[in-house]
């Protein structure tokens, strides 16, 4: 009894030795700013910045649409904006995502020291900081940039594209970024796929797609969803991209936040939009979660280690 | 239910052999050659001119040690190699450059390949999805299948649900609903432990038997082999040693190779010193003469160097007063009591390797020999069998 007691007070010192830490961390500099915007997020803009402490739901009104009074106004421009960004955060992921599954076939097949290799070159852009890499690819993009040179140089166009400044720039500069980030969870998964597998839907009469589609992709499934979301989320969030390579013309939920805080000194309003993409978030990863924790539940049965 | 479930495929070959003859096989190797480039730039030949066929219905083992070609010999069939050289017919069909999912056969793979994001009953349900069989037809074949392999009422588990043992018969299940020409298992019994794979041994052999499918085992546990085998085909070094059923591979093995991985040898150096029309005369080195009787196909002359096999269980205690034989004394080294037999080695200052000598318990030998205490061992020449060749070849 004594014993038990004391096994369970270690356990319990350990718990807290272990997990203490970084509890503590995220309490004060996560949970705790996020209340502040959510709190901010119901409260009245002060004529200068800052808030002022009323109730005030029309700050979501703006975006929602039940704002309606002089100084504030329903604007379908916000969902606008924040439709788009999903758009291009769906785009970044689905690009990255086709980019990076043959590569992770390939990678997966080599030999391990060659794979290491190619694992590091994935990861090596991290080393170089994001405005400068970003940086590049203005220089690439704009219309003096390299790429248009070039095309003119061979003849092929005589006007320079129209790239920088647009949603294309804006997803190329995603993509470009969050590579990393998608690849990982999906080499993870497909190179835990047994090739026994796939030998196995041959020699069961399974053609290519056939194999694919039954064994490849639902074996590796949990590496493209979880590149996606990771993928998603910054995506769907970002203004350092945006800003750089879509400008003034293609602005995203990022950057409208941005601007709220730091030039429309309207924190209330900013706080709620951020609550919003937030709430998106936390609600599609709910669904998700829930989708997977059915699907385990469904096909699990007690254990029977018995011989038949 | 499960005869109603073969006696159709049994009447359809019954009709086969009627109209092609009985010994028309089902898979035919002929001449196959493969082979590997190691990553070090070296090559290998995993298949030097194998030429094997088999006959319906038939178990066939492919015996080897690992790195003898057996497992090339198997993937050569199911379609994962291509033969550098040589012709696979199916039923008299040329299937080389035919890709795995156009071959009437399959495969029970060594670590079963289960797919885990699939049921049970989705597994074994696999390759009749892949055809387009009718619902109702696949669900009756499925759990006619799973009921045939001991595991009706399990097609709602998962895969990693199951233990070692149910996972082999679901591998099997999978493979054989199908109904392919052959089923091609690779090692499948390697990772059960003793007790169940000696169980599974008799359930595939009986599973065979049933079905009327010919079955292509490898493996590299002679025992297995002798135990399940209508053939045994002996593959060492990418060369077919030796092809036949278990008892003449034991009793008559065609060459050293074989003769010391199937089964526990004792090899005696001898040479031919006399060859007559029905008999030839062994000399061993000791100066002990044997005569044999001559067997087919064998071709010594005088002065050639031979080995002669002798089984550990050949041995006898001590000589009758006529008969021939080789008689060897020597102390005992070791003694391991199995049960019905006591194992000895002993040593001898005639053979290179110590003698291996399978005594029956009986109440003559008491509590057994100690080591250390002479012993004097004879084995009759009717057990002996020449073979050609050095030790080391």
């Amino acid at each position: 009894m004594i014993g038990r007691g004391t096994a369970k007070g270690r356990r319990a010192a350990a718990l807290v030795g272990l997990l203490g830490a970084p509890t503590l961390f995220l309490g004060i500099f996560f949970l705790g700013p996020l209340a502040i915007m959510f709190t901010y997020s119901w409260l009245e803009p002060g004529l200068y910045g800052g808030v002022v402490w009323n109730f005030y739901h029309l700050n979501y009104g703006r975006i929602f649409g039940w704002a309606n009074t002089r100084y504030e106004q329903f604007d379908p421009a916000y969902l606008q904006i924040f439709a788009r960004s999903v758009w291009l955060a769906l785009c970044t992921v689905g690009l990255s995502l086709a980019i990076c599954y043959p590569a992770a076939f390939w990678i997966s097949r080599q030999p391990e020291r060659r794979k290491n290799f190619f694992i590091f070159l994935i990861t090596l852009p991290f080393f170089v900081s994001l405005i400068v890499r970003l940086f590049a690819w203005v220089l690439l993009l704009r219309p003096t940039g390299f790429i248009n040179q070039a095309l003119m140089a061979l003849g092929i166009i005589d006007q320079p594209l129209e790239m920088i400044f647009t949603g294309f720039a804006v997803v190329v500069g995603m993509v470009y970024i969050f590579i990393p980030f998608m690849f990982l969870p999906l080499y993870a998964s497909v190179e835990k796929l047994d090739m026994a597998m796939v030998e196995a839907s041959f020699d069961l009469g399974a053609g290519r797609w056939q194999t694919f589609r039954r064994v490849i992709l639902p074996m590796t499934l949990p590496g493209i969803v979880g590149g996606s979301i990771i993928v998603f989320i910054p995506s769907l969030g970002n203004f350092i991209v945006p800003s750089l390579l879509g400008g003034a013309k293609v602005l995203m939920i990022g950057n409208l936040i941005e601007q709220q805080f730091l030039s429309a000194r309207n924190w209330p309003f900013g706080a709620a939009l951020s609550m919003v993409v937030m709430a998106t978030i936390l609600v599609s990863l709910l669904l998700y979660v829930r989708q997977m924790t059915r699907e385990e539940r469904v096909t699990a049965t007690p254990l029977n280690r018995q011989e038949a | 239910m499960k005869m109603e479930a073969t006696s159709p495929m049994a009447a359809a070959q019954a009709r086969d052999a009627a109209e092609n003859g009985p010994a028309r096989p089902v898979l035919e190797i002929r001449h196959a050659m493969k082979r590997f480039a190691t990553p070090e730039g070296q090559e290998v030949v995993a298949l030097d001119d194998v030429s094997i066929s088999v006959a319906p219905n038939e178990f066939l083992t492919l015996l080897g040690p690992s790195g003898c070609g057996k497992t090339t010999l198997l993937r050569v069939v199911s379609g994962f190699e291509d033969l550098d050289a040589g012709d696979i017919f199916i039923d008299r069909q040329d299937i080389a450059g035919r890709p795995a999912y156009r071959r009437p056969v399959n495969t029970v793979f060594q670590t079963y390949a289960l797919f885990p994001h699939l049921s049970v009953a989705r597994n074994v349900a696999y390759s009749l999805e892949i055809a387009k069989v009718e619902q109702a037809e696949t669900r009756r074949r499925v759990s006619e299948m799973l009921e045939l392999v001991g595991l009706a009422g399990f097609g709602e588990r998962r895969i990693n649900q199951l233990s070692g043992g149910q996972q082999q018969r679901v591998a099997l299940a999978r493979a054989l609903v199908a109904r392919p020409k052959i089923l091609l298992l690779d090692e499948p019994l390697s990772a059960l432990d003793k007790s169940l794979r000696g169980k599974m041994q008799q359930e595939l052999k009986a599973l065979q038997h049933e079905l009327g499918i010919s079955f292509v085992f490898v493996t590299h546990d002679q025992e297995e082999a002798l135990t399940m085998s209508d053939r045994v085909a002996v593959l060492g070094q990418g060369k077919l040693q030796q092809i036949g059923p278990p008892h003449e591979l034991y009793r008559t093995p065609s060459n050293v190779f074989v003769a010391r991985f199937v089964g526990e040898s004792n090899l005696f150096a001898a040479t031919v010193s006399e060859v007559g029309p029905a008999h030839c005369h062994f000399r061993l080195a000791d100066g002990q003469e044997v005569r044999l009787p001559r067997r087919d196909g064998q071709t010594f002359s005088a002065g050639d160097k031979v080995q002669l096999l002798a089984r550990p269980e050949d041995a006898r205690p001590s000589p009758p007063d006529n008969g021939t034989g080789l008689r060897f004394s020597g102390p005992v080294r070791e003694v391991f009591f199995v049960g019905t037999h006591y194992k000895l080695v002993i040593g001898t200052s005639e053979a290179d390797e110590p003698l291996k000598a399978s005594l029956p318990a009986g109440e003559d030998l008491g509590a057994g020999p100690a080591p250390g205490q002479m012993i004097e061992l004879w084995f009759p020449a009717s057990r002996l069998h020449p073979l050609a060749g050095e030790v080391g070849s």
